[in-house]
């Protein structure tokens, strides 16, 4: 049987500060080397300062995976020299001395299956490292420490997958579950990182490790699959390894990592004291964690009749559901769900759409409420959702200004159907013996308007004009 | 006993280069070899305590940058970068 | 002018408008001009110090609001960061290392109107009990020059005890305040661990260490407490003292106190002369009104093998920090590999350095940590536990500072073994985290012997008061500089 486990590394990206200093936790709007500080760069003298809603935040996630949160929390430190580390140790935890990193043993579903989590650690990010110079000869090493520092979740698994699409579906049911938490932002370049271990019926756990994303996570451990069964096939020994991922060339390539290189010397962090979590802040994190993906799918359905399929998408992406939870009321949710899942999401399906649009809630609640009303046909909605989401006007302002608003004025929209009437006197007629003809009618008005007729008032004042 | 191998294997970990056998391997080995007086301390029952806080003592969740341009002060690369060595593959 | 004054005495002069803070301060200067070619206390000297002093003369002439130092002298041990100035470690691999910030404990001095008179001399990095591992040269002894002053602050001692300054901050990690304080007859405190914030003070062994002050006097150290103590939000393992004030109630006494007298301190190797001056002192306890009993620390002899473990293993840690790439000396990197370079660039440590990084990657190893590394932790909670017990009965420990007189130059270097039993006394101290003093009691032939108490952790208000009592039951000799 193929055996897949991951450790997926988080950032905290929500956070003001890194998970040891006063520094930006989200580091990307800065120029080269200018978020750091004696503390990130690791300088003689300084000391780490423990971040107190990196561990909140870890711990609900924790709590949000089901896992088990002790009392008390340690820090260790990790040995091992390399340039995107200032100090030439990493601050992470570990379960030596009991049960001390902020998750224990936890679970989450994937579909009919349970993919059960060992543990979640509460670590920093280091540095990024760039390679400059073309011949071996006159090649550095540049580094860019504003990484440093950043607070990282990482999230390991049991070897529970079997398949790559197992793995890729976790993912994005747990990428779902941290944005709903409100402690990520998965869709940040880097903010969520992953490495894989492989085995296969007979063979030895390979680790592959630089997965530059999601996407190519499941292709890495496709290729590792085929690799492994090949060897097999062959009757080739599949040695335990640390292989990495090629970017380039999307294969795994073993990396010569030297055997020295693999004794970390973990030993308890002194500068940080174990930090104790009592119940009762335990218990606070857990009233205030953000309602489940599931919750919400589960209250969309019942509640406002919204069809299954709908509220799953609704539910599982917290852009869509926030602005559902804040522009729904009772009477025009079913409107609200409807306007997000057929014409929203298509408009604004990436970070940067959304980053741009200038769409609020307000949009939402009042485009919903037009249609319900009948002052905009679903039709010019549409027109007018472009307008919104290009220009951040409000909706009145846009139905004005490209006169989207219905004609329900009932002596002008009398006019235009007289019209109609004289034009198709032999519709009129078939209307007489076939009722259904009269929507050929409302098409004709309709057209004549350019679809702001209000449909009811239209069909009213045809019905009687004709006398039917 | 530690070994004269053991010794060099783990400069080369802590990345330190040693030549003077006598001021690196014999005088290490004899502090080294003072540490066995650990194994009668009869200590394999004691747990392993630290100093515990509450988390409420921690720092507040605040953006605060440096006051100085940090770069400035450090080894740098055109006021940007931080240079290093090339990495092996 | 009288150089030979206490920091209380500075202070009451200084307010008093007996003496101006620029003509001590420059009278100090020249104190560092004429002796500190011959004992070598200091690394660098603050050459702004005289202006400095103006300065602060001239606030307390116009009747501004002057700090509770007054322009005091303070030296420095050069592993503390002053800001904008170098922070060497006595190593060649921060010779120019400039800090960009200042420790806590120099940002409250600074708010008290101290002046930095300049950095004074350690072993490398903190690591030794000689200064004889200093990369710039050993300091000496003032008592006499062919003798080592003790260390690893052993800069701090000479400068107090040579009238270079008024008082001085050091550090401890195994008795590196009080071993020095010991062997050049001066007032050495180590305070309960996180009393004193350590940011800004470069670590060796960080789970044991702490900053503690060199003075002339009992009273100066608990002066220094009440300036430089106290919770400090960049320092998670400081506790909150609630501002206590030190030199209240010192003059307390130990009348019906009860004093244990650690049985493992004063027994195989100790000196005739420290075990005879450790006696009389129990006698001059008793004398107070203090109760004297022996009691048996069983870990003591494990303590100095625990204690290397130890801080040999947080040192490997925090020197891997030292690879000349963000900071350090002039060392091209084209051309190497960054595993070569490293290598490279770290063979400016000085060699008890780097024995103790060999020793601190070998004993935490995944082979090895069992044996060694967790033993030397379960050794440290077991002394812990067992001294817990010890300060349920009595209120003070008493042994001597160091079991033998100051020894001459290259007496110890070459032999590590007999370097680390000097360590006996003082380590217990910082295993456990408490607070623990060096009282200058007696002169054998012209070398001074020292006089440990240790209190239960917090209790450094009565440690102080103890320590007190006891150093007015003693005169010494002026030292013959």
């Amino acid at each position: 049987m193929t055996m897949i486990g991951l450790e997926i590394h988080c950032q905290l990206t929500n956070l003001n500060s890194k998970l040891f200093c006063s520094c930006k936790a989200n580091y990307r709007e800065f120029e080269i080397n200018e978020n750091i500080c004696p503390v990130c760069m690791g300088l003689p003298g300084s000391l780490p300062r423990l971040n107190q809603d990196a561990v909140k935040k870890a711990t609900l996630i924790a709590m949000a995976l089901n896992c088990t949160t002790p009392e008390k929390i340690a820090f260790f430190r990790k040995n091992y020299f390399y340039p995107d580390s200032p100090k030439n140790f990493q601050i992470t935890q570990l379960n030596i001395y009991g049960d001390t990193s902020v998750g224990g043993a936890g679970s989450i579903m994937v579909g009919d299956k349970k993919i059960r989590i060992t543990r979640i650690q509460l670590e920093e990010d280091p540095g990024r490292l760039i390679y400059e110079g073309s011949s071996s000869k006159n090649q550095i090493t540049l580094v860019d420490y504003n990484r440093a520092g950043t607070p990282l979740v990482e999230i390991v698994t049991e070897p529970d997958f079997e398949t790559p699409k197992e793995v890729r579906d976790f993912l994005n049911i747990l990428s779902d579950i941290l944005a709903n938490l409100g402690v990520a932002d998965p869709s940040l370049e880097g903010a969520m990182r992953a490495d894989a271990n492989v085995s296969i019926e007979g063979g030895k756990k390979v680790e592959i490790k630089n997965i530059g994303s999601f996407h190519d996570l499941e292709k890495a451990v496709h290729f590792e699959i085929t690799r492994q069964e090949s060897l097999h096939s062959r009757d080739i020994d599949i040695i335990q390894e640390t292989r990495h991922w090629d970017d380039q060339r999307k294969i795994t390539v073993s990396s010569r990592s030297k055997e020295e290189d693999l004794d970390y010397r973990y030993f308890l962090e002194g500068d940080i004291p174990w930090i104790t979590i009592d119940p009762e802040i335990r218990k606070k994190l857990q009233i205030e964690m953000p309602e489940s993906i599931n919750s919400k799918k589960e209250r969309y359905i019942s509640k406002y009749n919204i069809p299954s399929q709908v509220a799953d998408v609704l539910s599982s992406d917290k852009y869509y559901s926030d602005l559902f939870e804040d522009a729904h009321t009772e009477s025009n949710a079913k409107e609200v769900a409807n306007i997000i899942t057929t014409e929203l999401m298509g408009l604004v399906d990436t970070r940067e759409k959304r980053e741009v649009s200038k769409f609020t809630f307000i949009h939402l609640k009042e485009l919903a409420d037009a249609i319900q009303s009948g002052k905009v046909s679903r039709n010019s909605s549409k027109n007018a959702l472009h307008e919104i989401l290009k220009s951040g006007k409000d909706l009145s302002t846009v139905i004005t200004e490209l006169d989207l608003g219905n004609v329900s004025d009932e002596s002008e929209l009398s006019g235009i159907i007289t019209l109609v009437i004289s034009e198709e006197s032999q519709a009129v007629e078939e209307t007489k013996s076939n009722p259904q003809t009269i929507n050929y009618l409302v098409g004709k008005v309709m057209q004549k308007t350019k679809g702001k007729a209000d449909p009811t008032l239209t069909l009213d004042i045809l019905k009687k004009q004709i006398g039917v | 006993m530690v070994t004269e191998e053991e010794i060099e294997h783990v400069s080369k970990l802590m990345r330190i280069e040693i030549d003077d056998h006598d001021e690196y391997v014999d005088k290490v080995k004899s502090m080294i070899g003072y540490f066995d007086i650990l194994d009668s301390a009869g200590v394999e029952s004691e747990e392993i305590s630290m100093p515990e806080i509450p988390i409420s003592n921690l720092r507040k969740d605040e953006y605060i940058p440096f006051e100085d341009k940090l770069i400035e002060k450090l080894n740098h690369y055109k006021g940007t970068y931080v240079r290093a060595p090339k990495m092996s593959s | 002018m009288n150089l030979k004054i206490s920091a209380l005495d500075f202070i009451q002069e200084v307010k008093t408008g007996n003496i101006s803070v620029e003509d001590f301060v420059a009278k100090t200067i020249e104190q560092i001009q004429n002796v500190d070619d011959k004992l070598h206390a200091f690394l660098s000297v603050n050459e702004e110090a005289v202006d400095q002093a103006r300065k602060i003369d001239k606030k307390i002439k116009s009747g501004d609001k002057v700090g509770n130092c007054f322009g005091m002298p303070i030296s420095i041990k050069d592993n503390i960061c002053i800001k904008n100035s170098k922070t060497t470690c006595a190593s060649k691999m921060l010779e120019n290392f400039v800090a960009p910030y200042d420790a806590t404990v120099i940002k409250k001095l600074k708010q008290q109107d101290a002046i930095f008179i300049g950095k004074v001399n350690l072993d490398e990095f903190a690591m030794g009990l000689t200064t004889e591992f200093s990369a710039f040269g050993p300091s000496k002894n003032p008592w006499d020059t062919n003798y080592v002053p003790g260390g690893s602050s052993g800069g701090s001692a000479v400068s107090v005890s040579s009238f270079e300054c008024v008082a001085s901050l050091g550090s401890d990690t195994g008795g590196s305040v009080r071993n020095p304080a010991s062997f050049c007859s001066t007032v050495g405190y180590k305070p309960t661990y996180g009393l004193i914030s350590r940011y800004g003070l470069i670590s060796y062994a960080n789970s044991i260490e702490q900053i503690g002050p060199l003075t002339r006097t009992v009273k100066d150290s608990a002066f220094m407490l009440n300036m430089i103590s106290g919770i400090d939000h960049n320092d998670n393992t400081t506790i909150d003292n609630k501002n206590e004030d030190y030199l209240l109630g010192i003059e307390s006494g130990i009348e019906g106190k009860r004093i244990g007298i650690i049985k493992e301190m004063i027994g195989e190797g100790i000196d005739p002369a420290v075990l005879s001056a450790t006696k009389d002192a129990i006698s001059k306890l008793e004398s107070l009104g203090a109760i004297c009993e022996e009691i048996s620390l069983d870990m003591v002899k494990y303590s100095v093998a625990a204690y290397y473990t130890i801080t040999a293993t947080e040192a490997s840690s925090n020197l891997a920090r030292y690879d000349n790439i963000r900071y350090g000396y002039d060392f091209p990197l084209e051309g190497y590999e960054f595993n070569s370079y490293i290598s490279k660039a770290r063979r400016n440590f000085g060699p008890e350095v780097t024995r103790r990084m060999i020793i601190g990657g070998f004993v935490p190893s995944a082979g090895h940590a069992g044996k060694y590394f967790l033993k030397a932790l379960k050794v440290k909670s077991k002394l812990t536990r067992e001294i817990n017990e010890a300060f349920k009965k009595f209120d003070f420990l008493v042994s001597p500072t160091v079991p033998i007189l100051p020894f001459k130059f290259g007496e110890k270097i070459d032999d590590p073994i007999s370097l680390f039993l000097v360590d006996i006394n003082t380590v217990t101290a910082n295993l456990t985290g408490k607070p623990a003093i060096s009282i200058p009691f007696a002169n054998s032939n012209g070398l001074p012997i020292g006089i440990q108490l240790m209190a239960d952790s917090m209790n450094d208000k009565s440690l102080l008061q103890a320590a007190y009592a006891l150093e007015q039951t003693v005169s010494l000799p002026e030292v013959p500089i």
